[in-house]
């Protein structure tokens, strides 16, 4: 992690995902005001891992704010066959140490670890019990994902680069200390990393990150865009709950599924080709651009995109307008009761020099997951209708799926290196 | 294979001919003024370009072209509505890709659409989902403009996905999967430079459409004169500016007892370019009564082509046909066709 260097150009783009001792160091050296501390009771944490929301900032109209920085760390598990009960008493040091160096929200530093279908091999049941955790594959017939299959994955999210840096470089063990607060134990020996994806969220960041790959030089990206194809998204009418996606049953109850893709983006045709009206019909639904329903990046479109407004009747309205609103497709994703069946927590990336988006999201059933990209696929919109299978069809022509995993979040009790079946 | 080079059809009479002239960065002697009042129709535009081959590939069941010529102006299409795409600065060309099935000819308009990748010693220049389009001379093909970095030896790689239209006849159980070529491409600004280049300052605008080129290693995408279809022909009718023809097959493999197949081709008017993503209602009565009222759905047939289709339970001879245009053809579209097949009409035959 050390001995890379880096150029000025490099870190003025982002220290998080250069990351390691200097991106960290160069950080701290800008100074920034102190981290808050977090809990001297790591036990009065709430149980569920992904209880976030209530650690989150809101905007105006009462969205939670997602934290604008963010690492996923892919990792394996270093011993042979079953964990030991000493490697599980040092992960979950490590990361109690973590919950008494930061406060357990966006301005201090909210993580979750999660474990993959390949990790749960290792046991004789060779599955999770009560869990049904599927390998990743394809999702539509127009993607070839590779699959990721680490032991388990790690997210951390914080506001402030410093702490997601420094949570990381004190888990690897390179540091004996987060945020002035000793680490009782790091993962090394335990998890090796084999893969560091990292990406941000927020007014801002998309637009100081733009000189990547998959995005034109003209800078498109406006100040106020907190993701890079220019509009807000996760608002709170179109996000199932946290109650919604918490596993109810079984030795994992509340716990999650969750679902990791990495997908690149191709704007130079959305900003440098399409016209506003056609970015809103093509984001939201095509009533929306011709009410000139979204001002700016939709701030204005309260805490549900606004989303009643576009005709729910989807493959008709398709069939006389020619084109699709991603969101509107995304509407037909819901429950019985009416809620959106998955909970996006997902941020932008250059990893690689290339604009690319991490679609991590949280559902009680991966198969939440899988019908609801089956909604976004648009597959029968395209069948009926004017609209292609990927032109005029929501994003689809921009966005190219790279990579999927899925994972395993279990409850706070059980994240550190769980037993296939833990009530056994 | 080495990149070919074709040409439109020797320069007509009298027109200007400007290949190898100045800087492909010039784009104003690439583009010259609009015609003022374009009619709402096909029309004659204001220039032609000759096009390169870049090469060709097999991927999976299809088989692909790449041809290129200048960067130009195109128009996308969402409903109602074209929007004019300028050419940026920095675009050195014009690619595209051909789709085809290598049996029978068969140009393929795919709806999922292709991908294409340019590389330059592994880095990637451009990535990106090229658009169909229609061109009178290039007919029905997918193509953007491309900024590649300077001449030098490209990779680029097309990636074609498998078909969900309806396939029938020959082509039933073809065409599923997804397929990929990659061809090199040695280019140079001197490969524009020789491509043809003429314009028509004294016929622009004129309703007439140029010819399509004829070329030796890619199919023409034309579907046949209405002469030429199998079964009975209901009849033509002109909408919008598009031609439709209504076929009605009543013995065909695909189909039960007590079924037939209605077919309505649509296509361009001079060239027969078939023109696909619409949505179109079809109403059939037979008897008296109707017996068939529903969405034509996207489909190709050996015989008829790409068109808009559905298996209708009757057998009478002599139906009568509505076809409503829900919306028009999505295709995107070069100068000429940007003003025509954007209405909604209906037709009786």
């Amino acid at each position: 992690m050390t001995g890379r260097g880096i150029s000025r150009r490099e870190f003025a783009k982002s220290a998080v995902a250069i990351g390691g001792a200097a991106a960290l160091a160069a950080c701290l050296d800008r100074g920034g005001g102190s981290i808050p501390a977090g809990t001297d009771d790591p036990s009065s944490l709430p149980e569920r891992q992904h209880a976030w929301d209530a650690a989150l900032a809101t905007d105006d109209a009462g969205n939670p704010r997602l934290a604008r920085h963010h690492v996923l760390l892919l990792l394996e598990y270093a011993g042979e066959g079953t964990p030991t009960d000493a490697d599980r008493t040092q992960v979950e040091d490590a990361l109690t140490s973590l919950e008494r160096a930061y406060e357990w929200s966006s301005e201090g530093l909210l993580f979750t670890l999660a474990y993959g279908p390949t990790y749960f091999k290792r046991f004789e049941a060779g599955a999770p019990a009560g869990v049904d955790l599927p390998a990743p594959e394809a999702l539509a017939p127009f993607e070839d994902p590779e699959p990721d299959t680490p032991d388990a994955l790690l997210h951390l999210a914080s506001d402030d680069e410093r702490a997601v840096l420094a949570a990381e470089e004190a888990l690897r063990g390179e540091t004996d200390t987060a945020n002035g607060h000793e680490m009782a134990a790091a993962f090394d020996g335990v998890f090796e990393t084999t893969a560091r994806r990292t990406g941000f969220v927020g007014a801002g960041l998309p637009a100081q990150n733009q000189d990547v790959d998959g995005i034109p030089d003209s800078e498109p990206v406006s100040e106020d865009a907190p993701l890079f194809m220019g509009f807000k998204s996760g608002f709170k009418g179109n996000q199932a709950t946290e109650d919604r996606v918490t596993i109810e049953e079984g030795p994992f109850a509340s716990g999650s599924t969750e679902h990791l893709s990495f997908i690149r983006l191709q704007l130079q045709q959305w900003y440098e080709q399409d016209s506003r009206d056609q970015r809103v019909s093509k984001m939201f639904c095509p009533a929306h651009a011709a009410e000139g329903r979204v001002e700016g990046v939709g701030e204005n479109l309260g805490t549900d995109s606004a989303i009643d407004e576009c005709p729910e009747d989807v493959v008709e309205s398709s069939r006389r307008e020619g084109v699709v609103g991603h969101s509107q497709k995304l509407a037909r994703a819901r429950d019985g009761e009416d809620s959106p069946r998955i909970l996006r927590r997902d941020f932008d990336s250059t990893d690689g020099g290339e604009a690319g988006l991490h679609f991590l999201s949280l559902q009680g059933a991966i198969a939440d997951f899988v019908e609801t990209r089956a909604a976004m696929n648009g597959t029968d919109v395209a069948d009926n209708s004017a609209v292609g299978q990927r032109v005029n069809n929501g994003i689809l022509q921009y966005m190219r799926v790279e990579r999927r995993g899925n994972y395993l979040l279990p409850p706070r009790s059980l994240r550190a290196l769980p037993p296939a079946d833990p009530s056994q | 294979m080495n990149r070919r080079q074709f040409l439109a059809g020797a320069g007509a009479t009298g027109a200007s001919l400007l290949a190898g002239c100045g800087s492909l960065r010039s784009q104003s002697a690439r583009a010259p003024p609009l015609v003022d009042d374009r009619p709402d129709a096909t029309y004659r535009p204001t220039h032609r370009e000759g096009m390169g081959m870049v090469g060709m590939g097999q991927a999976g069941d299809y088989m692909v072209g790449l041809t290129y010529s200048f960067p130009h102006r195109f128009w996308t299409v969402t409903g109602t509505d074209a929007e004019r795409v300028d050419i940026r600065e920095e675009d050195s060309l014009h690619l595209m890709a051909s789709v085809w099935d290598p049996e029978s000819g068969t140009v393929l308009p795919v709806s999922a659409g292709v991908s294409i990748s340019v590389e330059r010693d592994g880095e990637t220049v451009a990535d990106k989902q090229p658009w169909p389009m229609v061109s009178q001379n290039m007919g029905f093909h997918y193509g953007d403009n491309y900024a590649l970095d300077g001449e030098g030896l490209y990779q680029v790689t097309v990636r074609v996905e498998g078909m969900t239209e309806r396939r029938l006849g020959a082509f039933q159980g073809r065409f599923g999967e997804a397929g990929e070529a990659t061809v090199e491409f040695d280019f140079a600004d001197a490969a524009l430079e020789g491509l043809a280049y003429e314009e028509f300052p004294e016929t622009q605008g004129e309703r007439a459409a140029l010819d399509l080129m004829q070329m030796e290693m890619i199919p023409t995408s034309q579907v046949p004169a209405p002469g030429s279809l199998p079964g009975t022909v209901l009849g033509t009718a002109s909408g919008s500016d598009a031609e439709y023809v209504a076929v009605w097959l009543r013995d065909a493999p695909f189909l039960g007892d007590g079924e037939s197949y209605l077919a309505v081709s649509v296509r361009t008017p001079y060239n027969r370019v078939p023109l696909p993503m619409m949505s179109l209602d079809g109403t059939v009565e037979a008897d008296g009564e109707t017996v068939f009222e529903d969405a034509l759905r996207a489909a190709l047939h050996p015989a008829v082509g790409s068109h808009y289709g559905a298996v209708v339970p009757t057998t009478a001879a002599d139906p009568s046909v509505t076809v409503d245009v829900v919306a028009p053809p999505q295709v995107s579209r070069h100068e000429g066709y940007e003003t025509a097949f954007l209405g909604t009409p209906s037709l009786t035959f």
